[in-house]
């Protein structure tokens, strides 16, 4: 197989899964998943770029498909609704924000997860989240630690850099 | 349990997160006020607040205990048939290319495949001082009630191993062994045991963290007390 099928069967392999959960969470459409996800793919790989950071690269084009899609949809019907489309747009941007940040939680280790549910989102002290896990409290302090600073590379390696 | 000058950084965390003691948060805005590093470190991570919001109040998804409804096509890994069909796309883009193109597409083909390879690790490595890190809890031993946490930090020189370590026995010297994927063990680290029973110690292997099979924590006399696989 010429080199350049499999580098994108390769791209294909390791980060279809994860563009199909993204695409899918921020279209709701599961007819244009796959559709979208290729094309993603396919222009990565056309335009070939010395992507250093390649996860990145590949949301973001899918953001800009999504969106151009979207405003190839709403232009349709009625062209002058201007204020709308950025509207959507943004509101557009705001979904696929929460889609990547729910993905990164997904990516995140189970037990620094687990702190961060704890701590976080349940509103729990660590000395109850330390009764709650089982670990001592000292560890819970350097499990949240490694849980914010882990957390902030996935989400810079998922270009979602704010 | 008191917390000790060189603990004062990961309370960063919580300070981030929630859930500090008032005692605790304290100390840490104190420790603040005259850390450059934590300040720094704060800086990177003080949006995380803002953007965990993003994904509602329970966290999403990942985070409930009920899972997700997704259509079941979309949960299939990449089947033969899917990547064949891209592959035909493929294909037929790059008959449309020009001559000259297919030689920059074949060069920067490597860049992407090698890219797919080599990327994980490096992007871990490159954007911020923390690296990856994976926790391990090690088991105790029948007959043994320690507790232990052991965190393993990727560097380029190989593994930090940052040991928590609860109950253990009030004294003698304890240490930490690093067994590789062909059996051999090698020391990482070794200390005296505290009165407490708590302490927290970092050790260091040349190995990286997948080249380690397990991790023992043993007496002076070689008693394992609690092991690890990872």
């Amino acid at each position: 197989m010429p080199l350049d099928e499999e580098a994108v069967a390769e791209i294909y392999r390791e980060h279809g899964p994860m563009l199909r959960r993204v695409v899918w969470r921020a279209t709701s459409d599961p007819n244009r998943v796959e559709d979208i996800v290729q094309e993603v793919i396919l222009r990565v790989w056309k335009q070939a770029p010395e992507a250093e950071n390649l996860r990145a690269y590949l949301i973001t084009t899918a953001r800009h498909l999504i969106v151009d899609q979207h405003r190839a949809a709403g232009r349709r019907p009625q062209q002058a609704q201007l204020v709308d489309m950025a509207e959507s747009d943004s509101a557009l941007d705001r979904a696929l924000d929460q889609v990547l940040v729910e993905e990164a939680l997904g990516r995140l280790q189970s037990n620094h997860r687990e702190i961060v549910r704890y701590l976080y989102y349940e509103r729990l002290t660590v000395a109850e989240t330390s009764a709650r896990v089982g670990v001592p409290q000292g560890t819970v302090k350097s499990r949240a630690y490694y849980a914010v600073r882990n957390l902030r590379v996935i989400l810079d390696e998922m270009g979602v850099t704010r | 349990m008191t917390t000790g000058s060189d603990d004062l950084h990961v309370l960063l965390g919580a300070y981030v997160l929630g859930g500090l003691s008032d005692h605790d948060h304290r100390v840490f805005s104190e420790h603040l006020r005259s850390c450059r590093q934590c300040q720094t470190e704060l800086g990177q991570v003080s949006g995380l607040p803002r953007l965990l919001d993003l994904a509602g109040p329970e966290g999403g998804p990942h985070l409930s205990d009920s899972p997700v409804a997704v259509p079941a096509p979309l949960l299939a890994e990449p089947d033969d048939e899917r990547v064949a069909t891209l592959l035909r796309e493929v294909g037929r883009r790059r008959r449309r290319r020009r001559a000259w193109w297919s030689v920059v597409a074949a060069a920067a083909a490597v860049v992407i495949f090698a890219g797919g390879a080599w990327l994980g690790p490096q992007l871990f490595a490159s954007p911020t001082p923390t690296p990856p890190t994976t926790h391990v809890a090690a088991a105790a031993v029948a007959g043994s009630q320690v507790r232990i946490d052991i965190a393993l930090v990727t560097r380029g020189w190989g593994t930090q191993l940052d040991i928590d370590c609860e109950d253990m026995p009030k004294d003698g010297e304890l240490a930490l062994w690093v067994i590789d994927r062909s059996g051999k063990a090698t020391s990482a680290a070794s200390w005296r045991a505290t009165p407490s029973g708590y302490s927290r110690v970092t050790g260091a292997t040349a190995l990286r963290p997948n080249e380690i099979q397990a991790l023992e924590v043993r007496t002076a006399t070689g008693r394992v007390l609690a092991a690890a696989r990872t």
